[in-house]
């Protein structure tokens, strides 16, 4: 299930470190405003799947591989 | 986001001044904040709150730059480092302070804490609250006593009026249940006009919320940074100061004749009119 799922940046981790450089720099544009938004929402819906993710992998029961991973 | 921070003008932009102009100071700290932001920037959660605080501060830079033009340029406090109020850069506490000596009281009560959070702030009640409150009539005013005796008839307001005042109770007539019906109908007058004030801020039904919000056992409403807020907060707290002079100077005449003035009140209580001078 979670090799499944799209392997990114979680958008306002991208968004955090533009509008900090753009703050130092000086500010920011009404658009940088706008976009917080969208991104926001965006970002808090994959927290909340990641976070179901990991509820409902927590209730797997255990089962034994027939492969022992290495370092095991 | 759009109604959050009123409509922009075609190039509007949230400047605050360009690294050029910057002291060593503030550029030091700017850069200390951007290396403590990118030793959390991996945690979406911590990035979130990032966005949040940047977009939060920068509102009240616009109503700082909106309500206070000349001090906004002339300020030199710093938008990076942490003020008083440490979830707030200095110069969001510097417009908090503007805002308090200017135009409302912000820091009064449970707001003085170092550790408040404004995004949503409540005010503190200028008003009395009856639930917790032991009230001292020594301490209160003369005029909020004599109302109070209109809306309790308690022996121990009698008695602070017939021990400070010399009131003889036998000479003013008795106080009716509950105020007459026509009270609050009948078209308010330059006389009668303190009067209701005076019985509405007791009863906490002023539609002011300097005198109406409750402050003792529970937050009451809670306020948000936008314009329609300042201005509301403030024209009402302008209306609760002109009322409260309304008061001070009813204390001074209940003072000089407290007898004929619990009589003119008992009777617009009990009568719904005035009685002649």
């Amino acid at each position: 299930m979670l090799c499944e799922e799209n392997e990114r940046i979680n958008p306002a981790i991208i968004l955090a470190e533009e509008l900090m450089r753009k703050t130092n720099a000086g500010g920011f544009y009404f658009d940088d405003i706008e976009r917080t938004k969208i991104v926001l929402n965006e970002s808090r819906r994959e927290i909340e799947t990641v976070n179901r993710q990991f509820e409902a992998f927590e209730k797997l029961p255990a089962s034994p591989s027939r492969i022992v991973p290495k370092g095991f | 986001m759009s109604a959050l921070l009123g409509k922009p003008a075609l190039n509007s932009a949230f400047f605050y001044g360009s690294d050029k102009n910057l002291n060593f100071g503030e550029r030091l700290t700017r850069a200390t904040d951007y290396l403590e932001f990118k030793t959390r920037i991996g945690n979406a959660a911590k990035a979130c709150e990032t966005i949040e605080r940047i977009v939060s501060e920068s509102r009240k830079f616009e109503l700082y730059k909106k309500y206070f033009p000349e001090k906004w340029k002339n300020s030199r406090a710093s938008f990076s480092r942490r003020g008083f109020y440490f979830n707030y850069s200095e110069r969001a506490n510097e417009f908090f302070t503007l805002v308090n000596e200017h135009l409302f009281p912000l820091f009064d009560g449970w707001n003085e804490d170092e550790e408040t959070d404004f995004e949503e702030f409540s005010i503190f009640s200028l008003n009395i609250d009856f639930c917790c409150t032991e009230i001292e009539y020594e301490y209160i005013s003369l005029a909020y006593s004599a109302g109070l005796l209109l809306f309790t008839n308690n022996e121990e307001i009698w008695e602070f009026f017939e021990q400070k005042y010399n009131v003889r109770r036998k000479n003013l007539p008795e106080i009716n249940d509950s105020a007459h019906k026509n009270l609050w109908r009948d078209k308010r007058t330059a006389s009668s006009d303190p009067l209701l004030n005076l019985l509405e801020i007791i009863d906490h039904t002023t539609g002011n919320p300097w005198f109406d919000t409750s402050g003792c056992c529970e937050y009451g409403e809670t306020y948000r940074w936008d314009e329609r807020t300042i201005n509301l907060l403030s024209d009402s707290f302008r209306e609760a100061k002109r009322m409260l002079d309304e008061m001070d100077e009813m204390d001074v005449l209940i003072k000089n004749d407290p007898e004929k003035w619990l009589k003119r009140l008992i009777v617009f209580w009990n009568e719904g009119v005035l009685p002649d001078e």
